[in-house]
């Protein structure tokens, strides 16, 4: 009887798989989004960010009313910056993001003030809504303290005092972190892009299985099979799991084939995705895939429709796919009852391997306890309401 | 041989209700002592007005439905105490016979051969074989998507036929055919029926009193959940002394002057 289990189990999987490989709609539908992710998303990063290495290599200032000030255009070519004439319009065009650098605006009366020691006073204008323009205000303020403090230095030096006056504090900055861990600022939404493309990969599986097969009314001839309802459960489960492993792999897989698209180089060496991630993030994902398929099953087999089980799963499909915003939200406050969620732990340990950091035992075993958990309850339970279903 | 003593059967249903109200409980007697000898070699009619129990009758022979009372033996199996090995010699054509649609009709038939146990080469075979006796060469290697009805309803066939079941059960198989599907089916069905066929018991439901007369041996008349007259039809007639079965079926069915019950 036990081998019997097993090989019944094996033909219902064969079928299930073949039967959702063959809806290739569907599947398109599923896969397009999953496989194109990971490039566009990495596509969209690495643009930003060549642009704004862009235009730090450009080295370009622009300015409205450089006539007005010599001194300051001296020092401004001699830092080998070139400077250009604002458009006229350069308020209306911040505002609307047209122009994507800050402005610098110079008063008429620069020059004179400047020798008489008045303070002139210039403007840095830019948008705070525009993210862009905003980006380059540092880069330009630093270039205005640098005038200052040259004219500083000038002035001290002609009266005889030591310039190490103007700074009594030497600051040094050092950063901690890794470049890896740098990096997860930017990759950092990887993984929730994983756990989606998990979710909605068993979610098509685990209805049409269920539900589905229900409305379609070829639930009643299968229990008319001399099976232990058992068996079909388990290899209709088998089946949810695996698609949603699969297109997990996609998805993963996208992000490798993504990164060959980086256009920045400085992305590219902090954005580390290689086989070792691969693997690591689709065994991370077992126990989700896993645990999932068994519930979205649990919950679409007493509906009577696909249309209502997909109301029904909408909660579930939500939650864990939102699941990660919770680690997002509190970045570093990463809590010990993170791993016990589903979805949240896998987000929580993807995390921890993009940040180049070691999985222990004790990190991994509590998400695949509550996975393994999950699923025997959760299959248990569709076997004993498969005949129950058909008799209502 | 098929045994279906005395069973009965409860649901509880729900009355409509409002938005305000809580619906309330109402208990359906579906079936209430019906009594079905089907023997081998013999084609037995379950007939009766809708609504009348048969189906329930029928998935409580399937084993989806316990009975409340009553016992159901197929070739001295108790289906309630040993459910899957009673299934193993049944086939069964019930009123839900949904196909998988991207399955083609020999992938849909060799798919419950195998759940009943067979290899996969003899399940082929048998596919083939039942292709034959069934007249579907031209759908078998087609998805069951753009089947039609009566193509559908072959497929479901051939498919509850797979394992060769000495005993084969059909709930009004003949709904939505035309003529000539329903003519085809009654051809197997009297094959299946004959030596030749393999002498099998053959249960069938429906309203239909035509196909009664055309096809059954025994009859078994079903009303408001009763089994309330069985034999021949001939000795139907008798019984009901008329002439047209038509005229016997609504005697006996209906002693009475129709009268509305509220149950």
């Amino acid at each position: 009887m036990k081998t019997g289990l097993l090989k019944n189990c094996w033909v219902v999987f064969a079928k299930e798989v073949v039967d959702a490989l063959r809806d290739r709609r569907t599947l398109l539908r599923l896969l397009v989004p999953a496989v194109l992710m990971g490039p566009l998303l990495l596509l969209a990063l690495s643009s930003l960010i060549a642009s704004l290495e862009e235009r730090a290599e450009k080295r370009e200032v622009l300015v409205v009313g450089m006539e007005h000030a010599p001194t300051l255009r001296n020092f401004l070519e001699r830092q080998t910056y070139t400077i250009k004439p604002a458009p006229v319009d350069y308020e209306a065009r911040l505002r609307a993001t047209t122009l994507l650098e800050p402005v610098l605006v110079i008063g008429e009366n620069f020059e004179s003030e400047l020798r008489s020691g008045e303070r002139p006073t210039v403007e840095v204008v830019s948008d705070s809504a525009n993210q862009r323009a905003g980006a380059g205000m540092p880069t330009l303020l630093r270039l205005l303290q640098g005038f200052n403090r040259e004219r500083a230095t000038l002035s001290l030096a002609l009266r005889g005092v030591s310039t190490d006056l103007l700074q009594a504090v030497d600051v040094e900055e050092r950063d901690l972190a890794s470049a890896q861990a740098r990096a997860t600022r930017l990759t950092g939404i990887v993984p929730m892009f994983i756990i989606m493309a998990v979710l909605y990969g068993a979610l098509t599986a685990a209805l049409d299985s269920t539900a589905g097969e229900r409305e379609r009314g070829s639930l009643e001839p299968l229990l008319m099979n001399p099976v232990q309802h058992f068996a079909l459960v388990l290899g209709k489960w088998g089946a949810v799991a695996l698609l949603g492993m699969a297109v997990a792999l996609l998805a993963n897989l996208s992000f490798v084939a993504g990164q060959w698209l980086l256009r920045s180089d400085s992305l590219q060496a902090m954005f580390q995705f290689g086989w070792f991630e691969v693997v690591a993030f689709l065994l991370l994902q077992l126990p989700l895939a896993a645990g999932l398929g068994a519930v979205l099953m649990a919950l679409a087999i007493r509906s009577k429709t696909f249309k209502e089980a997909q109301a029904g799963s909408a909660l579930v499909v939500t939650l864990v796919g939102l699941a990660p915003m919770v680690s997002m939200l509190n970045p570093g406050g990463d809590a010990p009852w993170y791993l016990w969620v589903p979805g949240l732990a896998q987000n929580t340990l993807m995390m921890l391997v993009l940040k180049g950091e070691s999985l222990t035992l004790a990190r991994v075993l509590p998400g695949v306890v509550v996975g393994v958990v999950l699923t025997v309850l959760c299959l248990l339970y569709v076997a004993r309401s498969m005949r129950s279903a058909v008799a209502r | 041989m098929i045994e279906i003593q005395n069973v009965s059967k409860h649901f509880v249903a729900r009355t409509g209700g409002s938005l305000f109200q809580r619906a309330h409980r109402q208990m359906v007697h579906a079936v209430q002592g019906v009594t079905v000898h089907a023997a081998n070699g013999r084609i037995t009619g379950l007939l009766g007005p809708n609504g009348a129990g048969k189906t329930t009758t029928l998935r409580m022979l399937a084993g989806l439905l316990k009975p409340d009372g009553g016992s159901i033996t197929v070739d001295g199996i108790v289906v309630d105490q040993a459910p899957r090995q009673a299934l193993a010699r049944m086939g069964i054509l019930g009123d839900a016979h949904g196909l998988y649609p991207r399955l083609s009709a020999r992938e849909n038939i060799v798919y419950f051969g195998r759940l009943q146990g067979m290899e996969a080469d003899v399940a082929h075979a048998r596919a083939k074989e039942l292709s034959r006796l069934l007249d579907m060469g031209a759908i078998l290697d087609r998805r069951a998507e753009g089947f039609s009805q009566g193509e559908r309803m072959k497929t479901a066939l051939a498919r509850a036929l797979v394992h060769d079941p000495a005993n084969i059960v059909l709930d009004e198989p003949t709904n939505g055919l035309d003529v000539l599907a329903t003519r085809a089916l009654r051809e197997v069905l009297r094959h299946l029926r004959s030596p030749a066929g393999g002498g099998k018991c053959i249960v069938f439901s429906t309203h239909i009193m035509q196909e009664v007369e055309q096809l059954c041996e025994h009859v078994v008349v079903v009303a408001q959940g009763r089994s309330v007259a069985q034999g021949s039809v001939p000795e139907l007639l008798e019984q009901a002394a008329e002439s047209r079965f038509e005229d016997a079926f609504v005697k006996l069915a209906f002693p009475q002057p129709v009268a509305v019950e509220t149950a």
